[in-house]
């Protein structure tokens, strides 16, 4: 035992031995299951069950992808996805033209600015659900301010989607606006100069010298919200959990009832790799376009 | 007709002042060199000069019109910049084309002058790539095509040659001779080379501290300087300029330095006005330093002179001589100077037709 110890502790296994636990807690917590799911999306299987798996093939591949209620919440997810990411878009550069230019407390508004990204998705659910609660909420208490009713917004689908994708882009906005700064600060004066001289309106100015500088990255930014906003969950299940009915059920919130909820641990497990799929397509066309910036640049 | 005038202009960035009140005309069809060391204003003078840069104080007149608060785009002048600023996503073609398109110019027209401002620059063969494939010298030319492209009343250029190499440099210098023989157009450049500005400008506008000093032709400012300042800008090698004092009698004052005494120089009358013992500089530019030969006379006032060191330039030499302490330069052809080398002990006379008189205190050239 003693032996075993020494063998152990000797210096040259220091290193291994430090970041054994962390390696270890990976294996077992992310690897494993993942490799253990991909096992099971193959098999009938139940996690609610006693009974041992049985093949399945590529049964439940086929049913996920010819059932007609995966396509509907991929149209959910597919509309959310496009107009928070839109919304971003358009909040972000705006705001990155505004931060381009120098004003009092320019740095501090910009740290306020930035606070949103920085939060937690639960942070960011739990507030927005507050702030859209119909009698207490301030959403709604504004509004009977003028209107004298309250305001509920959740209970309208396109007013839970609006609720989501105003909380989605609240929060990633500023990210958006990262990127884009980034961009707007790398023009060097002298090409507004000269397309002064040259009698470039403002807008040609705008179109020909500041936005293909920033076409890159705007590119880039569309491609990472969107991959991220195609997963979102967290938020819409604190702010809606998928409703009303399952107007806001997105993919994400979907793959976690057929799980969690009915218990089809094959079907959701192929589902999820079927999302991963295609997360890992949207992923290498975002390290194409990264790869050719660098290219460019 | 002075084409472009500007007044008294000035212009501060915080506490720096860039501009001092400079003052210029340039006629119309003329190559008028800004000449100045770096910092002297030149690029603002520019700047002010199309409208990218507001004065704080003065004014700016253009073909007869103050547009000294008037916009950039207003204005029929056309700048080409030190950095080039090409724009690094359009091809070359288009980059050409750009000053003519804000114009809205048709289609037919914008391909005719591109082709013919190509032509003429020897660009026809990159119009299809990015500005950033080009060499130095074409993205030059590319910069000056975008320039020259609007056929502008006036062409303005920040330091054109700097970011050439040494042979580019000479090539080009005279390239812009022959665009401005072929077009015609007034052209002012700025230039922190005295050899630029001799070569190229047939107009020098001294520029230091925000101030124009001397203006006039490279002749002017070469025998003709107005202060010491000037006559050390103009000029290489530079001029000798050697501590003297002013003697000799009331009605035929000299020129006395540790080492030698001149009189009778084109500043000897106004000399007299000076008083006994003023503290003057006596100069004279290296090329008006001549040996004496055997049995020659000297044609001025003549020394002995130690050579300590020899820089040959190929058909020419220059010579550092030393003298009563001072040091001076010399410029002989190649064949003449093979016969000294460091150490001789030489007998030379300065050309006294040629010389400056400066006072000491203000720089102020007498004659």
């Amino acid at each position: 035992m003693r032996d075993f110890w020494q063998w152990m502790f000797s210096p040259s296994r220091r290193g291994p031995m430090l970041i054994a636990p962390a390696l270890i807690m990976l294996f077992v917590m992310n690897i494993f299951p993942l490799m253990w799911s991909f096992g099971l999306s193959f098999f009938h299987y139940k996690a609610s069950s006693i009974r041992p798996p049985t093949f399945a093939g590529l049964y439940y591949y086929e049913k996920v992808l010819t059932d007609p209620v995966v396509w509907e919440r991929m149209q959910t997810t597919a509309l959310i996805v496009a107009m928070s990411v839109l919304l971003q878009l358009v909040i972000g550069f705006a705001l990155a033209m505004m931060f381009e230019k120098k004003f009092p407390l320019r740095r501090e508004i910009l740290m306020l600015v930035l606070t949103p990204m920085m939060l937690s998705f639960v942070a960011v659910g739990v507030f927005f659900k507050l702030f859209y609660e119909p009698t207490f909420g301030l959403l709604s208490q504004a509004y009977s301010y003028f209107s004298g009713e309250p305001l509920t917004l959740l209970a309208t689908q396109w007013g839970a989607v609006w609720g989501i994708v105003i909380a989605d882009a609240w929060m990633w906005s500023p990210f958006v606006m990262l990127l884009v700064l980034a961009g707007l600060v790398s023009v060097p004066d002298y090409l507004y100069e000269a397309a002064e001289v040259d009698r470039a309106s403002k807008w040609k100015r705008f179109t020909t010298v500041t936005f293909p500088y920033v076409r890159g990255l705007l590119l880039l930014a569309l491609l990472f919200r969107t991959i991220e906003t195609f997963k979102i969950f967290d938020v819409v299940y604190l702010i809606t959990n998928g409703g009303p009915g399952t107007s806001t059920e997105t993919i994400a919130v979907y793959v976690y009832r057929v799980a969690f909820q009915f218990f089809k641990t094959s079907q959701s497990s192929a589902l999820s790799y079927i999302l991963l799929f295609i997360v890992i397509v949207l992923t290498n066309l975002y390290l194409y376009f990264v790869k050719k910036r660098g290219e460019e640049g | 007709m002075s084409v472009l005038s500007v007044a008294g202009l000035k212009k501060s960035f915080g506490d720096i002042v860039a501009l001092d009140g400079v003052d210029l005309a340039v006629d119309k069809g003329e190559f008028f060199a800004l000449l100045g060391p770096s910092a002297s204003g030149k690029t603002t003078t520019l700047r002010t000069i199309c409208g990218i840069e507001r004065p704080d104080q003065g004014q700016v007149m253009y073909e007869g019109q103050d547009v000294t608060h008037a916009e950039v785009r207003g204005r029929d002048i056309a700048m080409v910049f030190q950095t080039f600023a090409l724009y690094p996503h359009l091809s070359i073609f288009d980059n050409l084309a750009y000053p003519l398109r804000q114009n809205g110019v048709s289609r037919d027209e914008v391909n005719r002058r591109v082709g013919e401002t190509a032509e003429m620059l020897r660009l026809t063969h990159t119009l299809d790539r990015k500005p950033g494939t080009a060499s130095g010298g074409e993205q030059q030319r590319i910069a000056i095509g975008r320039a020259l492209v609007r056929r502008p009343g006036l062409l303005l250029l920040d330091e054109p040659l700097t970011n050439l190499d040494a042979k580019l440099r000479n090539d080009t210098r005279a390239e812009f001779k022959r665009l401005h023989r072929e077009l015609g157009m007034t052209i002012v450049f700025a230039t922190p080379d005295e050899l630029e500005a001799l070569s190229m400008g047939q107009r020098i506008g001294l520029l230091t501290d925000g101030k124009i000093v001397q203006t006039g032709t490279p002749d002017e400012l070469y025998t003709k300087p107005k202060n010491a300042y000037v006559a050390s800008m103009v000029g290489s090698p530079r001029v000798n300029l050697i501590n003297a004092t002013r003697r000799g009698a009331d009605a035929a004052p000299s020129v006395e330095t540790p080492f030698m005494s001149a009189e009778k120089g084109p500043w000897a009358d106004a000399l007299k006005a000076f008083p006994m013992g003023s503290d003057l500089y006596f100069g004279f530019r290296p090329n008006d330093i001549q040996p004496i030969g055997d049995g020659q006379t000297p044609g001025g006032p003549s020394f002995t002179a130690r050579v300590h060191l020899t820089e040959p330039l190929g058909d020419i030499v220059i010579l550092d001589l030393e003298a009563g302490g001072a040091e001076l330069k010399m410029v002989l052809p190649e064949e003449q100077a093979v016969r000294y080398s460091v150490g001789d002990d030489v007998p030379v006379f300065v050309r006294v037709e040629n010389t400056h008189v400066f006072a000491r205190d203000t720089g102020t050239a007498i004659r």
